[in-house]
């Protein structure tokens, strides 16, 4: 689920249910009442809770860093029933556990203002400041409805395997734009005219990144 | 006052019960829909058969942007140019089911057994945890018993469902027919033809 879209429906469950429950606290509605509207409120309210305390908890063991978001330890065994209602919240299927992959995702810039086409950014990373892993990795390109951007290059991802032209130190940039950035060609990941997600994948990680050593980048806006 | 307080225990409880079961109840929520993606709906090619496993066309791999109307929308929501997936839903509560993997050279793969009743992923066939030689597994609902042939390594699932995510690197683009070659070789056949004593 889309991040705000989510936060939206968060604060407008928790409204209606504090206000129910603030009534019936208050002893306002207790006369009028029938045994009937108590266990229906009761199922309506507890299903408004369940969803609530399973964001607010979502958003509490998240990791958060440079704007990207993260959940360590999705799919593993052992974890609780709020853990594991938490972890559908921000990563609703089958993933893979950290061990195996390591996703990031984000819906803004790492001064947190959602990404759009029509902005520039570029993503630096610093001289062997790649996502270490021990399988590869990538930025993919998405709409707001997690679906493939359409794109003159049909490029739909960047890469260790695309053939990234590093700077003279040896550090990386890639460019996220709607636009071809000129004598960038090989580090552009094209992105729609309009608002747009990136998906940050990590196969079977190096240590580094599953002991939250390793920090990604922020998404800067260049234009 | 006092008589009409009964109505607020009777409200908490409910509230209450109903949030805990919720809660608890959300992954197996989630997990309703995979299944009926994959059951009723499928990839594009109808609906993928309880026990078999199903690997995204190369043609829908090389052009994402348009897959068949007759997909659920969950095997056409989410941006991923790295892997083939290849899904299937186990059903073990009859018989267990034989898992045949091919030789995978170097290549990374990973084979994930989820139980869908609280999506956590109990079991790994690839890369990382078996290796990439060819081999078979027998993948055993809760409480089975049984003589497991020495070739074969054991799978327990917890849960008789088992969501099946196979996840076969792509290179690149020239690379999507050999992967694809290997994740169609990832193949599942019940116990009873493996096993032609007939013993269960």
């Amino acid at each position: 689920m889309n991040n705000r879209r989510s936060t939206f429906l968060t604060i407008l469950n928790s409204a209606i249910c504090g206000y129910f429950l603030i009534r019936l606290f208050f002893f306002i509605d207790l006369n009028s009442r029938t045994v009937q509207i108590d266990v229906i409120q009761g199922i309506l309210i507890g299903f408004g809770l369940a969803f609530v305390t399973a964001q607010i908890y979502a958003r509490i063991k998240a990791t958060k860093i440079n704007g990207w978001i993260t959940m360590f330890g999705l799919g593993v065994p052992g974890n609780g029933m709020f853990l594991r209602a938490a972890h559908a919240q921000l990563f609703p299927g089958p993933v893979n556990v950290p061990e195996e992959a390591m996703y990031w995702t984000t819906s803004g810039d790492g001064a947190g203002h959602l990404l759009s086409g029509e902005h520039n950014y570029v993503i630096h990373f610093p001289p062997d400041g790649l996502p270490p892993n021990h399988a590869f990795w990538s930025l993919t390109m998405g709409n707001p409805k997690n679906r493939f951007v359409e794109n003159p290059i049909n490029r739909y991802s960047i890469s260790d395997r695309t053939g990234l032209t590093p700077n003279v130190d040896s550090s990386v940039d890639i460019y996220i734009q709607n636009t071809a950035p000129a004598g960038h060609e090989s580090n552009w990941l094209p992105s729609p005219p309009g608002n747009f997600i990136l998906w940050l994948r990590v196969y079977m990680p190096d240590t580094a990144i599953l002991n939250g050593e390793y920090k990604v980048p922020p998404i800067v806006k260049t234009k | 006052m006092i008589p009409n307080m009964r109505h607020l225990f009777i409200f908490s409880g409910v509230c209450l019960s109903t949030w805990f079961l919720f809660t608890y109840l959300w992954p197996r929520l989630l997990f309703i829909v995979y299944k009926r993606a994959i059951l009723v709906k499928g990839s594009g090619d109808g609906p993928i058969p309880i026990n078999t496993l199903y690997t995204e066309p190369q043609t829908l791999f090389a052009d994402p942007l348009h897959p068949p109307a007759s997909a659920s929308k969950l095997f056409t929501t989410g941006v991923n140019r790295d892997t083939l997936p290849t899904v299937g839903w186990l059903d073990l509560s009859k018989e267990p089911q034989v898992l045949h993997m091919p030789d995978m050279g170097s290549r990374y793969y990973s084979v994930q057994f989820t139980d869908p009743s609280k999506n956590i992923n109990f079991a790994y066939v690839g890369k990382r945890t078996t290796g990439n030689s060819s081999g078979d597994y027998l993948i055993t609902g809760p409480g089975w018993k049984g003589a497991i042939p020495q070739d074969m390594e054991r799978i327990s699932s917890p849960n008789n469902s088992v969501l099946v995510l196979g996840r076969v690197f792509v290179e690149n683009e020239g690379d999507i027919p050999a992967a694809y070659h290997l994740a169609a070789q990832i193949q599942l056949t019940p116990w009873g033809h493996s096993n032609p004593t007939g013993k269960q």
